[in-house]
């Protein structure tokens, strides 16, 4: 029986005060890396502490989409890479990740849109990742939702096509990843905050938690959205980074209309129809730092407006549920990926804004790799701290996204 | 969870007429001596402070005034000004 005294993954196990490695958060990339430390590195002295429950982070409210078209050379062969671990990870964690690979459609609704879709759908097919434009009347045939009319805010000129991407189910990563790592000697530990990160001549001692310290040679920070303040508040390290709320929603379930993940940069919105019938939507995000994870009426009218224009048989259906979590933004719209700069044994993956979900897989392998044998992965190094002091950000957005007085 | 911002000039305000303005980082450094470091620092780097921050913000919506506040970023609402700490 699983109940309060039995977790799903295996047997409860007593706190130690030592380990070979301590993970802060139990989300998806500190339970990822975990899994692949114990997999590939033979390491099983590990601990994951997480405060509250595992997936209680962005792991267990995201909007589950995966795919791998992103913007620049760096990040595209990552994602692909997490995108191709899907099947293998099902089978692997003998666990039903449900990964459905409808596709993803990024609709245009400009000429200048269409053109930087075209350097995106270059990039990607560069890299072997099957991407491609469709014109409005391609759109149509392939989802008879969508209203291609002119009489809209934002008329549809045409999309960019991702087919292997789509959707996961979010709560089953977690649970297969807690699992697999279990059954591997990995100790999870919930209810256990993780208070302060304890340094000795500039190498990593230990930690303190709620529940006691621990003497540990190597932490990772893999706290999702809180992992920009623990670590100015346990090391005084600043990131470059601004936490904000990200909210989703989810309609009452439908007969089948949507079987594609559709978003829209220009909306401000993206949709898929879950396989309960839900129409699952998410938007932007709230534009000041706060960790509330609060929702606002203000979004359910945007995400109504949005979608009863591109998709108008939504008119009319109602919303049954709405929740908000943590993205924690960088400029330049990538991950920090960091280790042993400036404390040896201190590795850092944050920054993952609305990404973190879909990269999880490969990430959790590489930053595995890195805490095992403490060099950085050549997949990884572009992901480092110190790329915005030498101005070599990364431009998966063609803007900064900045948050200062100065812009 | 609804944020309500006092503007000076126009008082309090819904949240959505603001624009956020970052972090109170102090005065912008002289650009004598300036290392891409310390710039780095002023343009990009944050407390993330789980708590009372004292932040910038613009009334784009409004009155176009540039003003700081003390807010909390666990409760999202604006504070007095706390004492001193450090
Ligand atoms: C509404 C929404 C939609 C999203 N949609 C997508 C999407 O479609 N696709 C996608 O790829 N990504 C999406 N994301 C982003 C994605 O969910 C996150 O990037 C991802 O969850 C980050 O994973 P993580 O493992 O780093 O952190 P999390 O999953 O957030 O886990 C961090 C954990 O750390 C714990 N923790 C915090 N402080 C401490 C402490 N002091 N001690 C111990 N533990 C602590 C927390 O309790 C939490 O469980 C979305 C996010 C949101 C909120
Ligand atoms: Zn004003």
């Amino acid at each position: 029986m699983i109940g309060k005294n039995t977790p799903l993954w295996g047997k409860k196990t007593r706190l130690k005060s030592s380990y070979d490695a301590v993970i802060i958060g139990g989300g998806l990339h500190g339970l990822a890396t975990a899994y692949y430390l114990a997999k590939e590195h033979g390491m099983t002295d590990v601990a994951v502490i997480e405060k509250r429950y595992i997936g209680f982070g962005g792991a267990g409210r995201n909007t589950a989409i995966v795919r791998a078209n992103q913007r620049t050379q760096q990040n595209v062969p990552l994602y692909k890479e997490a995108l191709d671990l899907w099947p293998v990870l099902t089978k692997e964690l003998n666990f039903n990740l449900m990964f459905n690979n409808c596709g993803n459609l990024n609709l245009m609704h400009s000429e200048a849109a269409m053109n930087a879709a075209r350097m995106n759908v270059a990039t990607a097919q560069f890299h072997g990742v099957e991407s491609h434009l469709l014109d409005a009347k391609q759109i149509k045939e392939m989802v008879p939702a969508l209203n291609i009319s002119e009489d809209i805010t934002y008329p549809i000129h045409g999309a960019m096509y991702h087919p292997p991407g789509g959707i996961v189910r979010h709560d089953a990563v977690v649970w297969g990843l807690a699992k697999g790592a279990a059954k591997l000697g990995v100790e999870i530990h919930q209810q256990t905050e993780a208070t302060a990160i304890n340094t000795e001549g500039g190498k990593i001692t230990g930690i303190e938690t709620s529940r006691g310290k621990i003497h540990t040679p190597r932490v990772l920070v893999s706290a999702g959205g809180y992992s920009a303040g623990i670590i100015y508040h346990m090391l005084g390290i600043k990131l470059p980074i601004s936490v904000l709320t990200i909210q989703a929603m989810v309609t009452q379930p439908l007969k089948p209309i949507l079987d594609h993940v559709v978003s829209s940069g220009a909306y401000h919105a993206y949709a898929n129809q879950t396989l309960k019938g839900e129409i699952a939507t998410g938007a932007h995000m709230d534009p000041w730092p706060n960790y509330t994870t609060l929702t606002t009426a203000y979004y359910i009218k945007h995400q109504a407006q949005a979608l009863s224009e591109f998709l108008p048989c939504l008119r009319g259906v109602k919303f049954m549920r709405i929740w908000g979590g943590l993205a924690d933004m960088t400029p330049d719209m990538a991950p920090i990926m960091d280790g042993n700069d400036p404390i040896d044994g201190f590795y850092m993956d944050c920054g993952w804004g609305y990404f973190g979900f879909k990269s999880c897989s490969a990430v959790g392998k590489h930053m595995a790799a890195y805490m095992a044998g403490g060099n950085c992965p050549d997949i990884l190094k572009p992901f480092n701290l110190r790329r915005y002091e030498n101005h070599r950000l990364m431009g998966e957005t063609a803007a900064l996204v900045n948050y200062t007085p100065d812009n | 969870m609804s944020l309500t911002l006092t503007c000076p000039i126009c008082g309090k305000r819904n949240g959505y007429e603001f624009r956020y303005g970052g972090e109170d980082k102090g005065p912008r450094p002289a650009e004598e001596g300036l290392s891409p470091r310390s710039w780095c620092e002023y343009v990009h780097m944050n407390k993330c402070v789980a708590g009372v921050q004292k932040e910038w913000w613009f009334h784009r919506d409004g009155c176009g005034t540039w003003f700081t506040t003390h807010r909390n970023t666990l409760t999202n609402l604006e504070v007095e000004e706390p004492e001193a700490t450090s």
